[in-house]
């Protein structure tokens, strides 16, 4: 942007033959817009308002109704949420869950390296990380949790175990398909600076596949975050302590309606939060290399 | 080792294949050329002759069927920093790093420098290309002519033996090809290295080269090896040019007629 304006009054100099130019009236050109246009304009306060809008309809729904242990008001839900952030339990659930989810994020990120590697090494590393992930890839995490509960027990072993499942599979096709389509131009850059090895793997391959490794981190954690609740759903990570799952769950069995719905909101509000986050890692590296596809 | 008279890079009866799905492809056959110290040595021929395979063995990329390849006697045997390619793909630029971490990576991953005289060396050979204003910005900002200099600058950093050039101004606009073929020879001038060009076109080859290695297709094989004495003055007259066209003309498609390139 800053260039354009820099270039404009150089070309205009540099027409040639021109001694006596007449000054052309070429009228103003840039125009601010009115503050109304400049706020419209943005739409992070465009979806501000959208939610507001779906809060009033919450609102208006739920006295219509005049059922709190079917549809609690948004005023209901946001006391309870208050209430069990400042005094409840609520805090300690969020955290349970994030160390559960993180350490079987990480673990699965790390098989997923290992396996992406292992695959971009040999022709026979390749077609098992293609049989493992065809069959392993349209499982649903979920549907491992009673065989996970038989080998692991009632625990945090289970949940990890169902998370691993979760993200090991996407991250490694993603990793893997992202290190096959580096060009060919690239790898020869690399030989020719004499690479080899894991520093190629980490000076080259990495950063050159870098928009596909990021798309599969954003669907494994997308896969393990609603496998996490799912699974929390079922049980508690151990006895007396468990996640948002289960504070859902245990509120429901209480009747206490506006604190499930409380905890659904906590649970929205962390997934977002997380994609914000994967946004904020897009636009600084990807987007700003030039490199989103 | 050799001593200076001898020839710096000598490729014997070298032939090149290649395998596809279904077959074994004969790129080269049997070609042989050498290139002393400062030579701007020039592959041309139409497509199909593997001037760019014979670059690539000569990088180090592939292995010859038959034959030897020797840079300063010494036979190549894989790619390495003494060989700096230079390739015609705009991403041979990593993307993820500035215009000076491009060139400071190269010196930095051959382990010519520590990273700090990288760093400077980088700056000094990005202002030899005119490119001190954007070495802090990343190279999708940078035009296609920009890119080929960053990509120049950067092999010139590392100061190897022999430049490789695989068509590297072909993807350009004609006006900003002719003033990239201007400043290399001036850097050429400047440092007199050894370069190895390939390229299709015959102004580009007589522009360039000092010597052009004449190469018929199917497989590659060496029709004629031509001195282009343009750079004595004596024979810059206007026809010069002229000739030596009609002649590489005359060579390249002495028995395919009216082939086009």
């Amino acid at each position: 942007m800053g260039n354009q304006t820099a270039v404009l009054p150089a070309l205009l100099h540099q027409v040639p033959g021109g001694e006596s130019q007449p000054e052309l009236p070429i009228g103003e050109i840039v125009q601010p817009l009115s503050l109304f246009e400049r706020l419209w304009g943005e739409s992070a306060l465009r979806k501000l308002l959208l939610v507001a809008l779906l809060v009033v309809l919450w609102q208006c729904y739920s006295a219509r109704v005049a059922n709190p242990l079917v549809f609690p008001s948004f005023s209901a839900t946001a006391l309870a949420l208050w209430d069990s952030l400042i005094h409840g339990e609520l805090p300690d659930r969020v955290a349970v869950s994030l160390r559960v989810l993180l350490s079987g994020y990480l673990l699965g990120i790390l098989l997923a390296t290992l396996l992406a590697a292992v695959a971009t090494g040999s022709r026979l590393g390749n077609d098992l990380l293609e049989v493992l992930t065809a069959m392993f890839n349209p499982l649903p995490a979920i549907a491992l949790l009673p065989l996970a509960l038989l080998w692991f027990g009632l625990g945090s072993g289970s949940i990890t175990f169902v998370l691993v499942h979760a993200v090991l599979w996407p991250v490694a096709l993603n990793t893997h398909s992202g290190f096959a389509s580096v060009s060919a131009t690239t790898r020869m850059v690399g030989r020719n600076y004499g690479l080899t090895g894991w520093r190629y793997v980490v000076r080259i391959l990495i950063p050159a596949a870098f928009p596909a490794i990021l798309t599969g981190l954003k669907n494994g954690w997308a896969f393990a975050w609603r496998t996490l609740i799912a699974a929390e759903l079922v049980f508690g990570v151990s006895s007396g302590s468990g996640g948002i799952g289960w504070y859902i769950y245990e509120n429901k069995n209480q009747l206490e309606i506006a604190r499930v719905f409380a905890g659904l909101l906590t649970v929205i509000a962390i997934g977002v939060a997380m994609d914000s986050l994967f946004r904020v890692v897009e636009r600084r590296t990807v987007q700003r290399w030039g490199m989103s596809r | 080792m050799a001593t200076a008279a001898a020839p710096l890079l000598k490729v014997e009866g070298v032939t090149l294949q290649y395998k596809t799905r279904e077959s074994l492809v004969t790129a080269t056959w049997k070609v042989d050329f050498q290139a002393d110290r400062s030579d701007r040595l020039v592959l041309l021929g139409p497509s199909g002759c593997g001037k760019s395979t014979l670059l690539k063995a000569v990088g180090g990329y592939l292995a010859p069927a038959a034959g030897v390849i020797t840079l300063d006697g010494a036979r190549i045997t894989g790619p390495g920093p003494d060989r700096v390619m230079v390739f015609q793909e705009a991403d041979q630029m990593l993307p993820w790093l500035t215009v000076r971490q491009n060139v400071a990576f190269a010196l930095t991953a051959s382990g010519s420098c520590g990273k700090r005289e990288a760093e400077d060396q980088a700056g000094v050979y990005i202002k030899k290309v005119r490119l001190e204003k954007f070495a802090d910005t990343y190279p999708h900002t940078l035009s296609g002519g920009m890119k080929q200099r960053v990509a120049i600058a950067r092999c010139l950093a590392m100061k190897p033996a022999v430049v490789l050039m695989d068509e590297p101004f072909a993807a350009l606009d004609a006006l900003t090809r002719q003033r990239m073929q201007e400043e290399l020879l001036e850097l050429w001038d400047e440092s007199r290295f050894t370069m190895l060009f390939v390229t299709h076109s015959i102004e580009e080859a007589i522009l360039l080269g000092n010597r052009v290695v004449l190469l018929s297709p199917h497989p590659g094989q060496v029709r004629e090896i031509m001195e282009v004495d343009l750079d004595d003055p004596a024979n810059r007259f206007h026809g010069r040019c002229d000739e030596l066209r009609d002649t590489i003309h005359r060579v390249l498609f002495k028995d395919t007629g009216d082939y086009v390139i």
